[in-house]
C-alpha cells in the first residue's frame, strides 16, 4: 500500500530508479539459483543411487539410445533443412499453384501433431497392405525420419520465407536492375542474407527437432526416453535414470546451439563465407549455363 | 488511472508470486510425505494449499485416513486399454473383468464410492507410491520385484503368458523366435518374459517396447514384430478378432495344470490389486470383500462373462 502512494506522487515510481531495478534483479536471479540449486543438492544426495548411475549395464543402454538419437537427428536435420528450404521458397514463389501448395503443407505439417503424424506413418501407413505383408520390418526408425523431416520442413520453411521476407525490397530491385534474372537475383543476392536472417529460428527449429525425439518413445524407437522409462519401471527409480536423461538430451542441444553460433558467426553480413554462399558459390558452377540460355 | 495500473499489477503479482512458492513447498511436502520419512512437515505443506493431494502424500506417517475413508471415493489406477479387464466400449464406457470386479468388491461389498483413473503401466507403481490414486487394478501381475514397492491383496485372476504369431509364418515353436523381432507392452510381465526369453537366447531376440498393448498388436499385423508375449486372455482376445492372428503352439510351464491354455505358456502369473505398503488395514477389508465375492457367486458370474469357459 505504501508503494501506492509512492507511485502516485512519482510518476514512473521505483522503474525509474535503474540500479534498484538491477540489485533487485540480481537478488531474484540469485535466489532462483540457491532454490534450483539446492532443490538439485537434495535430490542428488538423497534420490540418486550412485551404484546404479554408474553401472555399465545401464550406461550401455544409454548411450546405444544417445547413438541412435544423433543418427536420427543427424539424418533429420539435414533432411529438414533442406525440404525447408523448397518449402520456404514456395511459399514466396510467384505463381500461385506452388504458393498455395506449400502454404498447404506449412498449414498441414505445423497444424497437427507431431504425435498424429508418427501415429499415421508408423500404425497408418503399413495398415494399407493386408496383414504382415508391409514390406518393411524396420519402419520404426525410417518412420521417424519421415515424421520428424515432413514436420520440421514446415518450421525450417516458414523462418526461411521470414528471413526472405526480411531482406530489404531494394536488394531485389536492384539486383534485378542489373539485369540478373528473378531466381538469379534470389541466390546469389537475397538468399545469402535470408539464410543469416533465418539461421537464428532454423537453429531453434533444429534443437526442437532434437527434443521431439522423446516422442518416438511411443513408436518403439528405443531411444532416451524408452531407456528411462524400462529401467524406471524395472527399478522403480525416476531420478537416477533422470539424471541420465538430462545429461544425454543436453550434450546434444547444446552441440547443436555450438553449431548454430558457428554457422551465425560465419554468415556475416556482406561476406561470401556464409554457409549458402559457400553452397551458391558450388552450385552456380554447373547452373550458369541453364540460367542464361 | 494510468498511475493506479502498475500498482494492481505488482500486486497481482506478489499475490501470484506467493500462491506459486506455496504450491512450490507443497510440492516438496508431498515428496516428503511420500517418502514416509517425516511426514509431518510434508503433509503441512500440502495440506495449505491444495487439500486433497497433497494430504493424501501426508498420510504417509499415521492412520489417520482410517478415519474418513468411509466418504472418500476410492481412485483405481489402470492402464487403459487392455481388453477384456479394462476397456472401453463404442459408446466410450468402461467395462471389463476389473472393472466388474471393482464395482462388486468396493461398491457392492465394501459400499464405497469409485473411479477409475487411466494411467500409463510403466509408471503406475511410483503412481501409486506418489498417492496419485489409492489403488491399481490394471491385470497387475503379483511378483517379487514389484511387492518390494507395493503390496498386493490376494490374487483374483490367474493369467499365463503366450506367444502370438502371424498364421503361416514359419514360427512354429518356441525355438523359433530365436533371432526375431517380438513386441511387448513397457513395463508388463510380458516384457519381462521377453527379457527372459533373451537372455535364455544369449541376447539373440531384439525387444520393442510399446505404450500400449494395442501398438504391440499393430506391430504384428504391420510387420514389424514377428511375435507378441502377452498375458493369454488379453491375446485371445486380440486373436479371435483378427484372422490369421494364433498363439504359438507348444507344451508350457503350465502344460500339467487343469487350467492351462491349450497353447505354449511361459509363465504362470496371478493378479493382484495393489495398495500402498502403509494401506495393510484398506488391503484386508479388500480382501475380505474379494473372498465375500467368490463364496457368493458374483466372481463366477464375472468371470463367465468375461472368459467362457
Amino acid at each position: 500500500m505504501a508503494t501506492q502512494t509512492e507511485s502516485e506522487s512519482n510518476a514512473g515510481g521505483v522503474l525509474m530508479r535503474d540500479r534498484l531495478v538491477k540489485r533487485v534483479g540480481e537478488a531474484v536471479a540469485a535466489g532462483f539459483v540457491l532454490a534450483i540449486g539446492g532443490l538439485l543438492a537434495w535430490i542428488l544426495s538423497t534420490q540418486v543411487d550412485y551404484r546404479l548411475l554408474s553401472s555399465p549395464l545401464i550406461a550401455r543402454r544409454f548411450a546405444e539410445a544417445f547413438f541412435l538419437v544423433v543418427r536420427i537427428v543427424a539424418i533429420s536435420s539435414v533432411l529438414s533443412v533442406s525440404f525447408g528450404l523448397l518449402v520456404g521458397l514456395g511459399r514466396i514463389s510467384t505463381s500461385d499453384v506452388t504458393g498455395r501448395i506449400a502454404k498447404g503443407y506449412v498449414e498441414f505439417f505445423r497444424g497437427t501433431p507431431l504425435l498424429f503424424q508418427l501415429f499415421v506413418i508408423y500404425f497408418g501407413v503399413p495398415r494399407l497392405w493386408a496383414t504382415g505383408q508391409f514390406p518393411i520390418s524396420d519402419w520404426a526408425v525410417p518412420a521417424a525420419i519421415i515424421g520428424l523431416t515432413l514436420n520440421h520442413a514446415a518450421y525450417v520453411g516458414e523462418a526461411i520465407r521470414g528471413g526472405i521476407d526480411a531482406v530489404p525490397e531494394g536488394q531485389m530491385e536492384a539486383a534485378r536492375s542489373l539485369g540478373m534474372s528473378r531466381v538469379m537475383a534470389l541466390r546469389e543476392v537475397v538468399l545469402p542474407q535470408a539464410w543469416r536472417n533465418a539461421l537464428a529460428a532454423i537453429g531453434n527449429d533444429q534443437i526442437i527437432l532434437v527434443k521431439d525425439t522423446s516422442l518416438l518413445t511411443v513408436i518403439a524407437v528405443p531411444e532416451i526416453m524408452s531407456v528411462f522409462r524400462n529401467i524406471n519401471s524395472n527399478q522403480l527409480d525416476p531420478w537416477t535414470p533422470l539424471v541420465w536423461v538430462c545429461v544425454l538430451y543436453l550434450v546434444i542441444t547444446m552441440s547443436m546451439s555450438q553449431l548454430v553460433n558457428g554457422l551465425e558467426r560465419r554468415s556475416d553480413w556482406g561476406s561470401d563465407s556464409g554457409m549458402l554462399g559457400w553452397l551458391s558459390g558450388l552450385s552456380s558452377k554447373g547452373g550458369d549455363g541453364g540460367d542464361n540460355s | 488511472m494510468s498511475d493506479d495500473r502498475p500498482v494492481d499489477r505488482r500486486q497481482y503479482l506478489t499475490a501470484v508470486g506467493v500462491g506459486g512458492l506455496t504450491a512450490v513447498a507443497g510440492c516438496a511436502g508431498g515428496g516428503d510425505g511420500g517418502d514416509g520419512d517425516d511426514g509431518s512437515d510434508g503433509g503441512d505443506g500440502g495440506d495449505g494449499d491444495d487439500g486433497s493431494d497433497g494430504g493424501d502424500g501426508g498420510d504417509g506417517d499415521d492412520g489417520s485416513d482410517g478415519g474418513d475413508e468411509t466418504t472418500e471415493t476410492i481412485t483405481i489406477g489402470s492402464d487403459i486399454p487392455y481388453a477384456p479387464f479394462e476397456y472401453r466400449n463404442e459408446a466410450g464406457d468402461l467395462i471389463g473383468f476389473d472393472v466388474d470386479i471393482a464395482e462388486a468388491v468396493f461398491s457392492g461389498q465394501l459400499g464405497l464410492d469409485y473411479e477409475f483413473q487411466e494411467t500409463g503401466f510403466d509408471g503406475i507403481i511410483p503412481s501409486l507410491n506418489n498417492a496419485n490414486f489409492r489403488v491399481i487394478m490394471s491385470a497387475m501381475t503379483i511378483n517379487e520385484q514389484r511387492a518390494e514397492s507395493v503390496d498386493f491383496s490376494d490374487p483374483y485372476f490367474t493369467a499365463f503368458q503366450t506367444v502370438l504369431v502371424l498364421e503361416g509364418d514359419d514360427i512354429s515353436a518356441r525355438e523359433d523366435l530365436q533371432g526375431e523381432t517380438v513386441g511387448v507392452q513397457r513395463g508388463t510381465t510380458g516384457e519381462a518374459a521377453a527379457e527372459d526369453l533373451q537372455e535364455e537366447f544369449d541376447g539373440d531376440l531384439e525387444i520393442e517396447s510399446y505404450d500400449q498393448i494395442t501398438g504391440a498388436f499393430d506391430a504384428l499385423l504391420n510387420n514389424q514384430v514377428s511375435a507378441v508375449i502377452n498375458d493369454n486372455t488379453v491375446s485371445a482376445e486380440f486373436a479371435a478378432e483378427n484372422d490369421g492372428v494364433v498363439f504359438l503352439e507348444g507344451d508350457g510351464v503350465a502344460a500339467d495344470r487343469d487350467d492351462a491354455p491349450p497353447y505354449l505358456t511361459l509363465t504362470i502369473e496371478e493378479y493382484g490389486i495393489a495398495f500402498r505398503q502403509d494401506d495393510d488395514e484398506f488391503r484386508e477389508e479388500v480382501n475380505g470383500a474379494l473372498a465375500a465375492i467368490r463364496e457368493n457367486g458374483t466372481y463366477d458370474e464375472i468371470y463367465n462373462e468375461y472368459f467362457e469357459a
